[in-house]
């Protein structure tokens, strides 16, 4: 294989698929990139068996070939060099060189064929939407994935496609984040998927805010997200999401309305004195006024008065105050509501005039 | 806020004290406990020094000059940390709130007491007899409304005494104390103020608020609530609350089917007292006492703590049913009490279950 490319070229490429790449394998290859060429682009795969990762980039004076080489080590490479420098790649069966200007690098190689490539989902249902919805909904709910939960089909997203919404749901067990788009998905039937935690991670680096299409293929056990220049495949994780719907609560008769911006950083000063391990926070509500409280161990002691738009009578609840911030930090609205039942109750936080995001958050024992 | 009582007391001489009670040799005599050297300053007197005029925080070396006869004795901190430790246990018999100042002061609030004692007055005087019986030392207390009157009133009958501010007691009491008495107010505080014509509390009373506050800030305020003898800060524990109770002696022996009126106000006071600590008590128990003073303790821990009095009360009555003792007993004590508390007081609660 032969080829040359840019600096900048490459180095997105690769930045693109790197993130899948562990830093401790099972298998020697696996910290290897794949490196193919196909007509005049080089393609970049990076996996960790669960996800891969492919990327794209513009190449010129191509002799093709297929080799793989050390992931980190090229990555570090490429970004070591000068922005705007030519680099040209050249293979023999177990040697790659680097060469730029007057820098030159060998990297051993391992052989193509060794390459655990999952390659194209064959027949599936096929969605297509824009970067920014997919984004939007990713990012409004991803901070509730669980990690490493003995639960393992709460390490990850409930994707749900219904025939004319997509929905995502996330949760930990103690709170839970849900957020939806509503389109033509031209999917008859109402199917969920739950993709694992670093797939969505790793789709929220390549994703952009805008109006480009990704195109979401599901068949047998396995998603592809097509985002133009990036594929990403990923294995679904095999279990039954809990259900989500049976833990949102009714219309709770204790409803706050409040400026979101404030509350959030009252939130986020009480936040400081909270109970490092526990973070829980009071809310006393009564008459329009908001009162945050918290202490820790220490002694110390943080409370902040808030106007508030809430005439619901006496409550105090408790809550972990960053399940709060992330609800409250996830919308974007000026204003959001608050429904409350009692200090048993899980709260829900929306935005006013947008209910597509919804946060329920189990109260906490203070 | 209804009317709290605090008492401050005061341990007389206390690391003196100690080093007399250990070294019979060393009673009556002029006791100065400091390091040796130069640059050393006098921890503690006890009272027969204190006759030449020695005082705490004094240089060893003056100290000596005043008294020559004096015993110089190195303090021994580990040895006053668990007479310490002895003395506050005494305090904890009477209430959880105790707020220690240092190893020989401590502020107690027993406004809600452990023992059913009355007044705070018998409180403090209970302490002190106790700390003298059992730990062969003397100390003195004040009772008040507040924590800075209270230690001022500790202060007025040392040693070995006590004395009461009583909230109507306020007005005549601290006009005439000079305003170094107050808290905070210091030697430059106090030089200030005479500069404004203030050396009494009363003369600091006819300032207003507005002017203390422009003069000092923040703390002119808190002046000016403490010359009307308003303070009130809390008594805050350090130590994590193992457990709360409440109980009552009967004035007549009575049977076990003539107990749940007491059972529910002890209930009450028992979860009253536990609002005031951040932790959480997960096991209920009844202790009841026989009327020949055998102690029988019932208890229950729910799966999740009692979240109110009225879980908690409902679980003590239910214990009654696990006396199995002759109907005919008669009992001349019950109280109620949680216990098995745990800084695991921040309960997350679950979504799915």
């Amino acid at each position: 294989m032969k080829l040359q490319v840019g600096r900048n070229e490459l180095l997105s490429a690769l930045q693109a698929v790197i993130g899948v790449v562990e830093r401790r394998q099972t298998l020697p290859v696996l910290s290897n990139f794949l490196l193919e060429t196909k007509d005049d682009e080089l393609i970049v795969t990076g996996t960790d068996l669960e996800i891969e990762l492919e990327s794209r980039a513009r190449v010129q004076n191509i002799a093709p070939g297929r080799i793989t080489v050390p992931a980190r080590k090229l990555f570090d490479i490429c970004r070591g060099l000068p922005e705007g420098a030519e680099i040209q790649l050249e293979s023999t069966a177990d040697k790659a060189t680097l060469k730029s200007g007057r820098s030159r690098y060998s990297l051993a190689c391992l052989k193509a064929d060794e390459y655990p490539a999952m390659g194209q989902v064959a027949d599936g249902r096929s969605l297509t939407l824009k970067h920014g919805q997919l984004k939007a909904i990713f990012e409004r709910t991803q901070f509730a994935m669980a990690q490493q939960d003995v639960r393992y089909y709460l390490n990850g997203m409930l994707l749900e496609i219904t025939a004319n919404r997509v929905r995502t749901v996330a949760t930990d067990g103690h709170r839970l984040a849900m957020s939806e788009v509503t389109l033509e998905t031209g999917f008859k039937e109402a199917t969920q998927i739950i993709v694992p935690r670093k797939a969505i991670i790793e789709l929220l680096r390549v994703l952009e805010a805008g109006d480009e299409e990704v195109t979401l293929k599901i068949a047998a056990g396995q998603l592809q997200a097509d985002l133009d220049v990036v594929r990403l495949t990923t294995k679904l994780i095999d279990g039954r999401f809990p259900d989500y719907e049976r833990v949102i609560p009714e219309s709770g008769d204790k409803r706050l309305q409040a400026n979101r911006e404030l509350v959030k950083r009252a939130l986020g000063r009480t936040a400081i004195l909270s109970n490092e391990k526990f973070r829980g926070v009071r809310l006393q509500l009564e008459n329009s006024k908001l009162v945050l409280q918290t202490h820790n161990p220490e002694h110390e002691e943080a409370e902040e008065d808030l106007e508030v738009n809430y005439d619901g009578g006496a409550l105090e609840i408790g809550f972990n105050v960053n399940y709060l911030l992330d609800a409250l930090g996830a919308l974007t609205s000026e204003e959001f509501v608050m429904e409350l039942k009692n200090a048993d109750s899980s709260g829900l936080v929306y935005a006013l005039d947008d209910p597509s995001s919804k946060y329920v958050v189990m109260p906490m024992r203070l | 806020m209804s009317q709290r009582k605090i008492v401050h007391v005061d341990m007389d001489a206390f690391y003196a004290s100690v080093e007399q009670r250990d070294d019979p040799t060393l009673r009556g005599r002029p006791v100065v406990v400091a390091w040796r050297g130069s640059r050393s300053v006098v921890c503690a007197a006890s009272y027969e020094a204190r006759k030449f005029g020695v005082r705490s925080a004094m240089p060893a070396v003056r100290a000596e000059r005043l008294c020559p006869e004096a015993v110089f004795v190195p303090p021994d901190f580990v040895r006053y940390r668990a007479v310490s430790n002895a003395v506050r246990a005494i305090m904890l018999q009477h209430t959880e709130l105790v707020e220690p100042l240092s190893l020989d002061e401590a502020y107690l609030d027993v406004t809600e007491n452990k023992t059913g004692l009355p007044t705070a007055t018998r409180v403090a005087s209970s302490i002190r007899t106790q700390i003298r019986e059992e730990l062969k030392l003397t100390a003195s207390a004040g009772i008040a409304p507040n924590k800075f009157l209270a230690k001022i009133a500790s202060d007025w009958r040392k040693p070995d005494g006590q004395f009461v501010i009583q909230p109507a007691d306020i007005d005549t009491f601290l006009p005439p104390l000079p305003v170094g008495r107050l808290p905070g107010v210091g030697k430059v505080m106090e030089e200030k103020l005479k500069e404004m014509g203030v050396a009494t509390v009363g003369d600091l009373r006819e300032l207003t608020a507005v002017a203390l506050e422009q003069r000092f800030g923040r703390y002119g305020v808190r002046l000016h609530n403490l010359s009307l003898g308003i303070d009130h800060s809390e008594v805050k524990p350090d130590r994590p609350t193992q457990s709360i109770s409440a109980e009552d002696t009967f004035a007549e022996d009575v049977l076990i089917t003539a107990l749940e009126p007491t059972i529910r106000s002890m209930a009450e006071k028992t979860w009253k007292a536990t609002r005031k600590t951040s932790r959480i008590g997960r096991t209920v128990v009844l202790k009841l006492k026989t009327s020949d003073f055998r102690s029988l303790t019932r208890s229950h821990t729910p799966a999740s703590p009692p979240s109110s009095c009225e879980v908690l009360t409902e679980i003590a009555l239910s214990l009654i049913d696990r006396v199995d003792e002759d109907p005919q007993q008669r009992y001349r004590l019950v109280g109620v009490g949680l216990s098995n508390f745990s800084e695991a007081e921040e309960v997350q609660a679950k979504l799915f279950e």
